[in-house]
């Protein structure tokens, strides 16, 4: 049996789910759409996993991340549970050395992450505007009839991209509509949308940061080739993929849970067997006071573990 | 006797123990406003213009909770309370200059406004003409008025040195006038100081800031604001700038800011700013050149009506694992 360590990243979008061994090496990863259940869609992540390699590993840590990263914790008996810009750092840092810049861009968000010498020493999230982000390219993709996969092609084509206003995805859309009916070719479009979304997220995001190379790419739309070609035009030099780019925030979360479990001793760790459990989550609208917060209650096998949601603290409960 | 209503928002975190002191000690029912809820944020959302600020959107919530609670309404038109700035002519943001207007245009079956005029550029520091104006539209004398301020002076006076010994503002605030044991920042192993900078109304409204403070504490920080520093250690940070910025409150934060970096007493900076404010526009990017130029790291918090604590929470918990991870590097 190898040691082996779990990272769990539950984001908006999707759900990803990497085994490391000891020394890093990832033996299996797995890449699903949150579909907007990230109870099942952990569970039956873990339950693939299981099936493929629980023969062969034993789980002795386990680190979960994402926008879901509390709740996913307890589904699988998580031994640390870390923000996702903490857990792109490290994964990077681990895959390359001397990195100075991650651009992370995900489903509902994107961030920038500068470090110097290891150590992250700034960062950036967008704020609550999703333009530029997977969501909105999946949204064109689909309006377009281009499978999303193929995108990064009809780019990759383009001779001449087109100026697209890419400051909000609603004006986005209206101008690419506009540039469509004038006749422009669709991939001078796309690879039109692709700058627009670069330059986008470099003023926003990026606003003010010192981009140094090398510069990491990751996250789901990292796989979009192109934006990684409007971003090497945008920068002037190329920005590195890393080969397992869009699961980097659960090998963050693997790493980190090799590293809290030296310091804990034993895992936490539920098993493959998820299936078995039946986790089910209630809300309920607090009346105490007028801010009416709304409760969220995790239930295991019927059992209440863990409740929140609320401001006061009135019913929080955590048990662990 | 009246009843005089004070909205729990903008200046009520930094003067309420002189106003309410003076209005309770002329013989009148002080009614506050209930920390702020989801039920007068939306309320201010509704009745204010519609290109506000958050603070001031938020005012209108508590403003409008208070009618029909009391006879007249403690809405001031603060001008300016010291002779400050490039010009002397440093003032408080527009908004609050025509606050009074605009909660009276804006809301409907207020009780009438106390919105005395607080200019005191030309007095220095006394707020006699201020204490005299409120009196006698309260009708009392001007002994009584005199007397009154007295002893507002006092428990202003009281809460800045609490405040300047390290207590969060609200804290102070109880601990004024509940009597409450002031309890200074305690809890878990502090083995992080951060300084958060920024309006009162931001950083000590725990409903519009998500909850930060007690995101922080709950990690183990030691926070600072600019309000525990006195006067003399803001005003010095002055000569540090090129130009001063024209509104009090953005002075402050500035201020703050800067002596934190310099006295190297914070591992890091957050400035806590509300969406859509225009002064804060100029004041984050100061911040942000200040500190790169320090080598302080910093972390902007915008904050609007619909932040919620996850996107908070996960901000500070990635700025504080920058902030330990460096530190164990060194």
């Amino acid at each position: 049996m190898i040691k082996a360590y779990l990272g769990v990243d539950v984001g908006s979008v999707s759900t990803n789910l990497v085994v490391l061994n000891e020394q890093g090496e990832l033996l299996a990863a797995k890449y699903l759409r949150t579909n907007g259940r990230p109870i099942q869609t952990v569970q039956e992540g873990i339950q693939k996993l299981g099936s493929e390699i629980a023969s062969q590993i034993k789980i002795v840590g386990c680190g979960t991340t994402g926008s879901a990263r509390y709740l996913s914790s307890m589904i699988v008996g998580a031994d640390i549970v870390k923000n996702e810009i903490t857990a792109h750092a490290i994964a990077a840092c681990h895959e390359f050395e001397n990195v100075h810049t991650i651009i992370e861009i995900g489903g509902q968000d994107s961030k920038i992450i500068i470090l110097r010498d290891g150590v992250v020493t700034d960062f950036a999230m967008n704020t609550v505007c999703a333009a530029g982000t997977g969501s909105f390219l999946d949204q064109q993709a689909s309006r377009l009839c281009i499978p999303i996969e193929d995108f990064g092609g009809y780019a990759a084509k383009s001779t001449n991209p087109v100026r697209i206003a890419g400051r909000c995805a609603v004006f986005a859309e209206s101008d690419m509509i506009h540039k469509q009916q004038l006749g422009y070719n669709l991939e001078d479009i796309v690879a039109g949308l692709c700058e627009a979304l670069v330059r986008n997220y470099m003023n926003n995001v990026g606003k003010g940061k010192e981009i140094l190379a090398p510069v990491i790419f990751q996250g789901g739309v990292a796989a979009n080739f192109g934006l990684v070609q409007a971003f090497n035009k945008y920068l002037g030099f190329d920005v590195v993929v890393p080969r397992h780019h869009a699961v980097m925030g659960a090998i963050g979360a693997a790493y980190l849970a090799r590293e809290a479990v030296g310091m804990k001793g034993r895992s936490s760790f539920k098993g493959f067997d998820l299936e078995k459990i039946d986790f089910k989550t209630t809300s309920f609208e607090c009346k105490g006071c007028s801010n009416a917060c709304e409760v969220v209650q995790f239930f295991e096998n019927k059992n209440l573990v863990a409740r929140w949601g609320d401001r006061c603290g009135k019913w929080e409960l955590q048990v662990s | 006797m009246y009843k005089v209503g004070i909205p729990r928002s903008l200046a009520y975190f930094v003067y309420l123990p002189l106003w309410k002191t003076f209005i309770t000690e002329l013989g009148h029912e002080v009614v506050e406003s209930p920390p702020t809820s989801r039920d007068i944020l939306d309320r201010g959302v509704k009745e204010a213009v519609n290109d506000a600020c958050i603070p001031i959107k938020l005012y209108h919530g508590h403003a409008a909770h208070l009618a029909g609670q009391c006879d007249l309404l403690f809405c001031p038109r603060l001008v300016s309370v010291r002779k400050h700035g490039d010009f002397g002519s440093e003032t408080f943001c527009p908004k609050f200059l025509g606050l009074p207007d605009m909660v009276r245009l804006g809301l409907k079956d207020l009780p009438p406004l106390l919105d005395t005029r607080i200019d005191l550029k030309p007095f220095g520091s006394g707020n006699w003409e201020v204490a005299r104006d409120i009196g006698q539209r309260l009708g009392n004398s001007m002994a009584r008025c005199r007397r009154a301020l007295r002893l507002g002076m006092a428990a202003q006076r009281s809460f800045r040195s609490l405040c300047q010994q390290g207590m969060l503002a609200d804290a102070a605030l109880e601990a004024v006038f509940n009597g409450v044991e002031p309890t200074r920042q305690t809890g878990t192993k502090q083995d992080i100081t951060i300084a958060v900078v920024g309006y009162p109304y931001a950083i000590y409204d725990p409903y519009i800031n998500a909850g930060l403070i007690k995101i922080l504490q709950q990690q183990g920080v030691k926070i600072v604001t600019q309000d525990m520093l006195s006067e003399r250690e803001l005003n010095r940070q002055n000569r540090k700038l090129p130009k001063t910025l024209f509104w009090y409150f953005s002075n402050r934060a500035v201020y703050g800011g800067l002596h934190f970096m310099s006295e190297g007493q914070a591992d890091g900076l957050i400035h806590v700013t509300a969406f859509a404010c225009g002064p804060d526009s100029m004041v984050d990017r100061l911040l942000e050149i200040e500190a790169k130029r320090h080598g302080t790291p910093y972390l902007p918090i915008a904050v609007d009506e619909h932040t919620g604590e996850a996107g908070v929470r996960t901000r500070v918990e990635a700025f504080l694992d920058m902030l330990r991870y460096q530190r164990r590097r060194r």
